[in-house]
């Protein structure tokens, strides 16, 4: 008798503080919305155009929802995120930004703030995303494919942004402006962490997708996916903590 | 008036208070952690000064967001880690069977606390070596002391979570802790309570509340829903003893948190503390006084227990119930030859908090009730419930503004505790007391 009282209470109290029922895999986006006020409404603001109240003495300001324009998408350039991107950022943060990683809030927590965040750009209402870019295998990290990914850089002229060394230093660093007007330094790559994740396919599928709202176009159609692996280990070689985790031999390439 | 009829009118105007200062408009400042990382308090309490999940795994990692901006060097220049905490507040408080030179008395009084104020120091020095220094008081007394002060070394070995050092003296891990409760007018009965001898000393002041000088060591998975400390340090309030770490003590914490993606728990844990101090019970003495560090003899104070923690509804806007049970006992030598046994207790608390949904993060409202029951009195001729003890505590905050800068909140609680057979004549103790006031950190 106690046993089925107390789960009565239990089940009554609970319902009446989780409020509409969620389904698995489904955010609530009223939910979402205290989950965001309590965590993310600081920076990209009650109505999620990145001028929360900490945004103006950021050098890198925080996103606006607005557009449904994510730098880090599993998805062709110009498509909307599929939520397993927006989660991945919750999951990483972004290196060198004020994004921390939101991996210490529950999954229901994040659920439901994706969903929130959706509500602040009519284009999740009316597009779908994209299917994701395919990543072929990575071919492994060696000397001779670093070698073939800095003449990439080049081709690519990378180095006009990023700078020769990969210090974000290039001719054209000083000049770079986002979708908003906003002033940007491109990521200096030797820092040791790649704000999009230090996977491998981390940096690959930002060479397929691009950053949206930022000079960093996609370059699916003209680096072949052979090129784009190279490209990434020279990226890789660049970073020291990289480039140390890498077994005896494999380094050369680094600078 | 009578007693209930006074209390009567101070809960009717704390009321009152409460709903004119819900109109009072917002405030701002600068709080270290919160500038230096633009996040808002809400980022890491579930209500200031409890911690949420984020908050206790930022601890975990030695205040840590590890994105490349924490230390001194890489952290925004503007950053200065200091913050200040000042809790002014008008506290009336009665305590019925007081012993006087008059005899028996009931004595009320009330008035504006003689607050002090918390100096928050704490950062990154270097990646992964952290600190935190507390200096407190600078009340009309004029006495300033350090609370805490400590050095936090992160991934000591293979650059695991699993184990971490702290050093210094800091606030052992409790199962709730005494220092990031928002009760602010009672105490943690559980932690404190030592069995006593009616009129007696009991040597052992050992208060797992209190701030201890020592080493911990704390392991934890990445988001900390696993995680252990083990510390060993000198005895809350020792004269020290003649060891190489003078009353060594020791505690242990061991938690599990689970989580639930569908349904109204979202998260609960469940925990296992346990703790052994040692206090010498003989001193080599100069003058009659005790030399400090002379102890020997040492006698044994053990507190262990198990907690459990469930919390209701979305983790951004809980409810949030906390039961903790401990089993305590005293050896009979640190009653100093009044007692002819050693005594023993079973207490515990059940704490709520609730963080409505609709007004998120203003409003919380708490409660809290402590028990202590004695199960072998030191003094077998004492009665059997000799210091037996119900407090409970009820209260809201209301906060005016949380921001990246500060935190400013008006806060009122009542709170009521009796303990039987401590008051005049053997008669049962009741202390009621009253507070309201402004809670603020910048």
């Amino acid at each position: 008798m106690f046993y089925r009282v107390a789960q009565s209470i239990l089940l009554l109290v609970g319902a009446l503080l989780a409020g509409s029922a969620v389904a698995a895999n489904t955010g609530d986006v009223k939910t979402g919305k205290l989950v965001y006020e309590r965590y993310c409404l600081s920076c990209h603001g009650a109505q999620g155009n990145g001028q929360g109240e900490a945004a103006e003495y950021m050098s890198i300001k925080p996103r606006d929802y607005r557009q449904g324009t994510y730098k880090w998408r599993s998805t062709p350039s110009g498509s909307l995120p599929l939520d397993s991107d927006l989660e991945h950022t919750l999951l990483n943060g972004l290196y060198g930004t004020y994004m921390p990683t939101w991996r210490a809030l529950d999954e229901r927590s994040r659920r439901d703030v994706i969903a929130y965040i959706k509500t602040f750009s009519p284009r999740f209402g009316t597009e779908k995303p994209q299917d994701p870019i395919i990543i072929p295998p990575d071919p492994g990290y060696s000397v001779a494919s670093v070698a073939r990914g800095d003449a990439v850089y080049k081709k690519y002229n990378c180095a006009q942004c990023h700078g020769a060394g990969g210090q974000g230093d290039g001719p054209s660093a000083h000049e770079l402006k986002d979708d908003w007007g906003n002033g940007l330094v491109p990521y200096d790559l030797t820092k040791g962490h790649v704000k999009c994740g230090d996977k491998s396919t981390d940096i690959y599928r930002v060479f397929m997708s691009g950053l949206a709202g930022t000079p960093m176009p996609t370059f699916a159609d003209s680096l072949s996916p052979v090129d784009a692996w190279d490209l990434v280990h020279f990226i890789q070689s660049l970073s020291p903590l990289y480039a140390k985790n890498m077994a005896s031999g494999e380094t050369g390439g680094a600078r | 008036m009578t007693r209930h009829g006074s209390l009567r009118v101070v809960a009717q105007v704390a009321i009152f208070a409460i709903v004119m200062f819900a109109f009072i408009s917002p405030a701002s400042a600068i709080p270290a952690f919160a500038r230096k990382y633009s996040l808002r308090c809400t980022a890491c309490h579930e209500s200031w000064p409890v911690l949420n999940d984020f908050g206790r795994n930022f601890r975990d990692n030695g205040y840590q967001l590890r994105l490349g901006r924490d230390d001194t060097v890489t952290a925004d220049p503007g950053y200065w880690p200091v913050a200040i905490h000042v809790a002014p507040s008008y506290v009336y408080k009665k305590v019925t069977n007081q012993a006087t030179d008059q005899g028996n008395k009931d004595l009320g009084s009330g008035g504006v606390a003689d607050a002090g104020m918390d100096l928050l120091t704490a950062g990154v020095l270097t990646p992964n070596i952290s600190f935190l220094v507390v200096p407190t008081g600078f009340a009309s007394n004029g006495n300033v002391h350090l609370e805490s002060y400590w050095a936090y070394f992160s991934r000591l070995i293979k650059n695991s979570d699993w184990f971490n050092v702290r050093v210094g003296q800091f606030e052992i891990d409790l199962p709730a802790s005494s220092h990031r409760n928002l009760e602010l007018t009672d105490s943690f009965l559980l932690y404190a309570y030592h069995p006593s001898v009616p009129g007696g000393t009991n040597l052992a002041g050992y208060d797992m509340g209190a701030n201890q000088r020592g080493v911990e060591i704390v392991g934890h998975d990445a988001n900390s829903l696993t995680r252990y400390t083990a510390t060993i340090f000198t005895a809350h309030d020792s004269l020290g003893s003649a060891n190489g770490f003078d009353s060594p003590s020791f505690y242990g914490h061991l938690q599990k948190y689970f989580r639930f993606n569908d349904g109204p728990v979202s998260q609960a844990e469940v925990g296992l503390w346990g703790a052994l101090a040692n206090y010498p019970t003989q001193y080599l003495t100069n003058g009659g006084v005790p030399i400090a560090g002379s102890g020997s003899h040492l006698q044994s104070s053990t507190r262990y227990g198990m907690e459990a923690n469930i919390w209701f509804g979305p983790l951004a806007a809980p409810l949030h119930l906390d039961l903790v049970y401990g089993h305590g006992s005293d050896k009979k030598d640190l009653f100093q030859g009044t007692a002819d046994r050693s005594g023993s207790f079973n207490g515990g608390f059940l704490e709520a908090i609730w963080v409505p949904r609709a007004d998120l993060m203003h409003w919380s409202v708490f409660g809290r009730y402590d028990l202590i029951r004695n199960q072998t009195q030191p003094l077998s001729t004492a009665p059997s419930n000799f210091n037996d003890q119900n407090q409970w505590t009820v209260g809201a905050v209301y906060t005016i503004a949380y921001s990246i800068r500060d935190e400013v909140a008006l806060h009122a609680e009542i709170s009521s505790d009796k303990a039987k057979g401590v008051g005049y004549g053997g008669l049962d103790q009741r202390t009621d007391s009253i507070m309201f006031g402004v809670d603020f950190v910048y």
